[in-house]
C-alpha cells in the first residue's frame, strides 16, 4: 500500500482523519490543503491516525505544522495518534516528538479528545 | 555484481514519483531490505526536491541527472544539477535559525538526511552540484527475469 489514502470518520465531536501510504513532496499538499479545510469549516477536534502510514517526509511534517498552528488560531484540538516504529523514528529525526500533541492508540487519543464522546450511544 | 540507473528529472516536484517508483522497482529486484528502502526514499526525497525548489528560480523548466547506485554492500543515490550552489552540510538545524531570519532551505529535511544515510557529501564541480548519499545494507542478487 503506497499511494496516499485520506479517510474521515468521526467519533461523536471528534473528526478522525486516517492517513495511509506514503506521504512526501508529491503528496503533502493534499493532507495540508485537507486538514487545513477541516479547521476552517469549523471542526473542533481533529485526530490524525498515522497507523497505516509508511513513512512521511519533512513536506508532511510542515503540512502537519501548518495544520497544528492553523488550529491554535482557531482553538481548535489538534492531535495524532498511533505512530507505528519507523514513522515514529522520522518523528524522533525531526526532533518532532515535542512539538504535536502525540498518543499511542486512536482510543487513547479520544479519551483526552472527547472523554463525553465514548460514552455516547 | 553493481547495478547502476541514470533518471533524467524535470524540476517540476511531481517527477520525485518517477525516480522514487525506480527505487522501489530495484528494491524488488535486488532484495533491498525495507528499513533500509524506506530510509533511501525519505532521504531520497529530500534531497530531490531540495533541488527542484531551490537551485533554479528563473522559472524556467530544467533537468538534472539522480543516479542510483546498487552495490553489494551499499546503495549510493548522487544528484547531478547545474543550479545555483547550495552546500547542504552547512545548512543550520531548523531550530536554529537567527531570529528574525527566514530559515535557509531545507533545514528540517537536511538533518533528517543526516540520521537515515551512513554517507552524506557535496561537492561543486565545473559549475555543478554533486550530492552523495550512501545507505550500507545487505543487498541480495538480482532476481533472474
Amino acid at each position: 500500500m503506497n499511494a496516499l489514502s485520506i479517510v474521515q470518520t468521526r467519533a461523536g465531536d471528534v473528526c478522525i482523519v486516517t492517513l495511509s501510504g506514503r506521504i512526501d513532496s508529491t503528496n503533502a499538499n493534499d493532507v495540508k490543503d485537507e486538514l487545513t479545510r477541516l479547521i476552517s469549516s469549523g471542526e473542533k477536534s481533529i485526530l490524525v491516525d498515522l497507523g497505516a502510514v509508511r513513512y512521511l517526509t519533512s513536506a508532511a511534517f510542515r503540512a502537519l505544522l501548518v495544520a497544528t498552528h492553523e488550529a491554535d488560531h482557531q482553538a481548535a484540538n489538534f492531535a495524532l495518534c498511533s505512530l507505528g516504529g519507523q514513522v515514529r523514528e522520522l518523528f524522533e529525526m525531526g526532533g518532532l516528538l515535542e512539538v504535536f500533541a502525540i498518543h499511542n492508540s486512536r482510543e487513547e487519543a479520544l479519551k483526552q479528545l472527547g472523554g463525553s464522546v465514548l460514552r455516547a450511544p | 555484481m553493481i547495478h547502476a540507473v541514470d533518471v533524467r528529472v524535470r524540476n517540476d516536484v511531481s517527477d520525485i514519483g518517477i525516480v522514487r517508483d525506480i527505487l522501489d522497482s530495484l528494491a524488488r529486484e535486488f532484495h533491498i531490505p525495507l528499513e533500509a528502502l524506506t530510509q533511501l526514499q525519505v532521504a531520497l526525497d529530500e534531497v530531490v526536491s531540495n533541488v527542484i525548489k531551490y537551485s533554479w528560480d528563473d522559472g524556467e523548466q530544467h533537468e538534472f541527472l539522480v543516479r542510483i547506485t546498487v552495490r553489494p554492500d551499499r546503495v549510493d543515490l548522487e544528484i547531478f544539477d547545474d543550479g545555483r550552489e547550495f552546500d547542504p552540510m552547512t545548512a543550520p538545524s531548523p531550530n536554529h535559525a537567527p531570529e528574525g531570519q527566514r530559515h535557509r532551505p531545507g533545514g528540517l529535511g537536511i538533518r533528517m538526511i543526516k540520521e537515515l544515510v551512513d554517507h552524506f557529501s557535496y561537492e561543486r564541480i565545473d559549475g555543478r552540484n554533486h550530492t552523495t548519499l550512501s545507505k550500507t545494507c545487505k543487498v541480495g542478487t538480482a532476481i533472474q527475469k
